[in-house]
């Protein structure tokens, strides 16, 4: 008879008991199947024991240095917090908008549908050459609504809230916002004409970011103006110039 | 490796408001701890939303960090209890019993089964293992805790541990066939 699961697991940790050990033993040496599952488990223990750490992608510190940022600008005193609830709302958002696209910035070729498309069993067909594409291109449609998503929330708080920004600043930001949307738009018709293409990929979503990112700028800047910090909005109005010249 | 005077300096530097002291220990310590949030969670996407949550939290607690462990062990303490927390309520919330039967008949390791297990065919076959004997498997077999402090930190008795972990060893050797 062989033994149970339990105690060749327990034989191949070498934690069974002194009392059955020796029969686990004798009926290992002699028993080719269970020798091969004590191997087994052995090699799946010694493989995930080898587990080496895995890089975190670049983006995620950029996630934690702005919830920080973030988290810092609306650390206000009690009495004010209220009013600032919508803003709150955008980083919110923000997250929300960052954890949604991760599936396309992480690359689609190493998705595990996609990879186990890339070895088909022996004997197996090819599966259809537009099959990763289309998958791809669904990916990136998924991660372009969550972005416009953001987008369109953040922007209803900054036209809600523009009338803290002077004139010559917010005509600032309305031009870099152009610059932006043509920058999409531009990488919308590459990818039309080419929707597998990785870099008018990276680029339309690289886009969508520098769109949010200023946007959350247009955010931050109209928070240190309600709370009176010249010197704040200064830095920040800089910022925006800079990126606009 | 750093030293614990090292961390103590950090960590003043850190809730004196520098930025750039907590990124050296992000630069430090995240890779551990992304790996473990994935495992842990079963997901990259999941794992990348805790690694964000638990560097905050961290932020936040790095008042409460005396310098009496490395900061590295602090750290580390901080994500395994995030992650068991998202573990609890992750599975108050779903019964994934069905979507993980769907992924185990769609498994195919890319290494040939006469060869030793690659690493991302045991990433992507732990990533399918169901709740309960996943996070077993990660505490024990990725980051050796016993079956004692298994059971303490998932809430289960020793033996349950045991049996959770070797339902998901039988499993990953099933999905990554002949082992």
């Amino acid at each position: 008879m062989h033994p149970t699961e339990d105690a060749l697991n327990e034989y191949a940790d070498e934690t069974l008991g002194a009392a059955a050990r020796p029969d686990v033993e004798r009926h290992v040496v002699s028993c080719a199947e269970c020798r091969r599952t004590v191997d087994g488990l052995r090699e799946v223990r010694q493989a995930a024991a080898a587990l080496e750490p895995r890089e975190a992608p670049i983006r995620a510190w950029m996630r934690v240095e702005r919830a920080i940022k973030l988290e810092r600008e609306h650390a206000v005193p009690r009495t004010r917090r209220f009013a600032w609830t919508s803003l709150a709302a955008a980083a919110v958002l923000l997250l929300a908008v960052a954890g949604g696209v991760r599936m396309l910035i992480t690359s689609p070729r190493t998705t595990p549908a996609v990879a186990s498309r890339q070895t088909p069993p022996a004997g197996d067909a090819a599966p259809p050459a537009n099959a990763a594409a289309q998958s791809v291109e669904t990916e990136l449609r998924q991660a372009e609504d969550h972005y416009e998503k953001a987008i369109k929330g953040l922007e209803a708080i900054t036209r809600t809230e523009q009338g803290a920004l002077d004139p010559k600043t917010a005509a600032t930001l309305q031009k870099n916002l152009a610059v932006i949307d043509q920058a999409i738009g531009e990488s919308r018709a590459a990818l039309r004409v080419q929707p597998t293409s990785e870099p008018a990929q990276q680029s339309l979503l690289e886009n969508f970011r520098s769109k949010i990112g200023l946007l959350q700028d247009t955010v931050s800047l109209i928070n240190e103006m309600r709370k009176g910090n010249d010197a704040g909005a200064a830095r920040i109005v800089s910022g925006l110039k800079q990126k606009g010249d | 490796m750093a030293g614990q005077s090292d961390d103590a300096d950090l960590a003043a530097r850190c809730q004196a408001g520098d930025l750039d002291a907590f990124e050296t220990i992000y630069r430090r310590h995240s890779a551990r701890i992304y790996s473990l949030a994935c495992r842990m969670a079963g997901s990259v996407d999941d794992g990348e939303d805790l690694l964000q949550e638990i560097f905050l939290q961290a932020y936040r607690k790095l008042g409460s960090f005396k310098g009496d462990a490395a900061l590295g062990t602090w750290l580390y303490r901080l994500a395994v209890n995030h992650c068991l927390d998202f573990v609890r309520s992750k599975q108050a919330k779903m019964n994934k019993l069905t979507e993980t039967l769907d992924a185990e008949s769609s498994f195919e390791p890319t290494a040939r089964r006469d060869t030793p297990i690659a690493r991302l065919d045991l990433e992507r076959a732990i990533e399918r293992l169901p709740d309960g004997c996943r996070e077993a498997f990660v505490l024990h077999d990725v980051e050796g805790f016993d079956h004692r402090q298994v059971g303490e930190q998932l809430g289960i008795a020793e033996g349950t541990s045991k049996s959770q972990v070797f339902k998901a060893r039988a499993r990953l050797r099933a999905m990554l066939k002949g082992r």
